[in-house]
């Protein structure tokens, strides 16, 4: 018994630490990964206090999926204006650091004052290991019991995309796309004898007009003529 | 004490509470404000866990199960109004944003 209690004021004391190191750190990334240090310690007290479950859930949640996202975040946003490099707020930190001793002293007196009136439930080791293993027993008692609350979370991640998606969406003062671009087909079909004949200059002549959308042009080669008669002189009209 | 008792994670989950309300207070950097409500989150879980061991109870697990989740989609929002807050405004500094404030 003396032993986990030893465990667990190690692992306690490392979680506080790293909490601690991660509030005062300058650099935004050295207090991701102290965070990641706090939230592994708390995943092994979890162990402790019989939350195997909630354990990996931390791990895999938090530490690989919310940390893995805030150093995306982090290398994505500009880094050379820190502004914790431009010099302390006095007031602020005194404010903060006075307004969170009053509250670790009143926290502190109702913990050593509080009085229990409850009645203990039946999953201790034995209950759980009647269940059949502590994922079952969670199981049970989640969907006996709070099945409205998972499809409530489960509408709230559903929202939480779709907000992600609108927040991430591309600015619209970007230039348009021009709405219609000229489009014709180049056809290297030509009569027999063709080859050594001098160019001939495109006129409206080559141009037939199908019965698609797309104009066909007859050409010798793809490189021949790279735009359509007629279509050139409207551009120019339109640039000027 | 020989014995794991209810009092050392409350300390514990008070502690980083404490620890995390304190950076939200004295920090300007606006993606280290999250991570310390992200602390804050986790020092609840730790108040439902140990309190669903100390009477037996599988209830805390569970509400501690929901907070996780929501605490995922608040970090995506608050990761994604960041992201919005750094294209259009290019600091990280909470200071400089004061659009809403007035």
């Amino acid at each position: 018994m003396a032993a986990e209690v030893l465990v667990f004021n190690l692992l306690s004391a490392v979680a506080i630490v790293a909490a601690a190191a991660m509030i005062t750190m300058r650099n935004p990334i050295h207090s991701a990964i102290a965070l990641v240090v706090t939230f592994v310690n708390v995943a092994a007290i979890f162990v402790m206090l019989r939350a195997e479950f909630l354990a990996a859930v931390q791990i895999i949640v938090y530490t690989g999926a919310v940390l893995v996202l805030i150093l995306f975040v982090l290398m994505l946003v500009n880094q050379d204006d820190l502004p914790e490099f431009h010099g302390a707020k006095p007031l602020q930190q005194v404010f903060g650091f006075g307004l969170g001793i009053v509250l670790l002293i009143e926290i502190g007196a109702a913990i050593l004052t509080r009085t229990v009136v409850a009645e203990p439930g039946p999953w201790d080791e034995q209950g759980i290991a009647q269940a059949g293993g502590h994922i079952q027993s969670i199981g049970q008692v989640l969907y006996s019991g709070y099945v409205l609350p998972i499809q409530a979370t489960a509408f709230v991640l559903l929202l939480a995309t779709i907000g992600a998606l609108f927040l991430g969406r591309p600015d619209e003062d970007e230039e348009p796309t021009p709405t219609r671009r000229p489009v014709a087909t180049i056809s290297l079909a030509h009569t027999r004898g063709a080859d050594d004949a001098p160019l001939p200059q495109l006129q409206a002549a080559n141009v037939k007009h199908e019965a698609g959308d797309r104009d066909l042009i007859m050409a010798r080669d793809a490189d021949e003529f790279t735009s359509i008669p007629g279509e050139d002189d409207e551009q120019k009209e339109r640039s000027e | 004490m020989s014995e794991l008792m209810p009092e050392h994670f409350m300390f514990l989950s008070a502690a980083l509470f404490i620890i995390g309300m304190v950076g939200v207070l004295t920090r300007n950097n606006v993606l280290v404000i999250f991570m310390c409500v992200e602390l804050m989150l986790t020092a609840v879980n730790i108040s439902f866990v140990g309190f669903a061991w100390e009477f037996n109870q599988l209830t805390g697990q569970i509400f501690a199960l929901f907070v996780i989740a929501i605490a995922a989609a608040e970090a995506v929002i608050g990761l994604g109004i960041i992201m919005a807050l750094t294209r259009q405004r290019d600091t990280v500094d909470i200071n400089q944003v004061r659009e809403l404030r007035q």
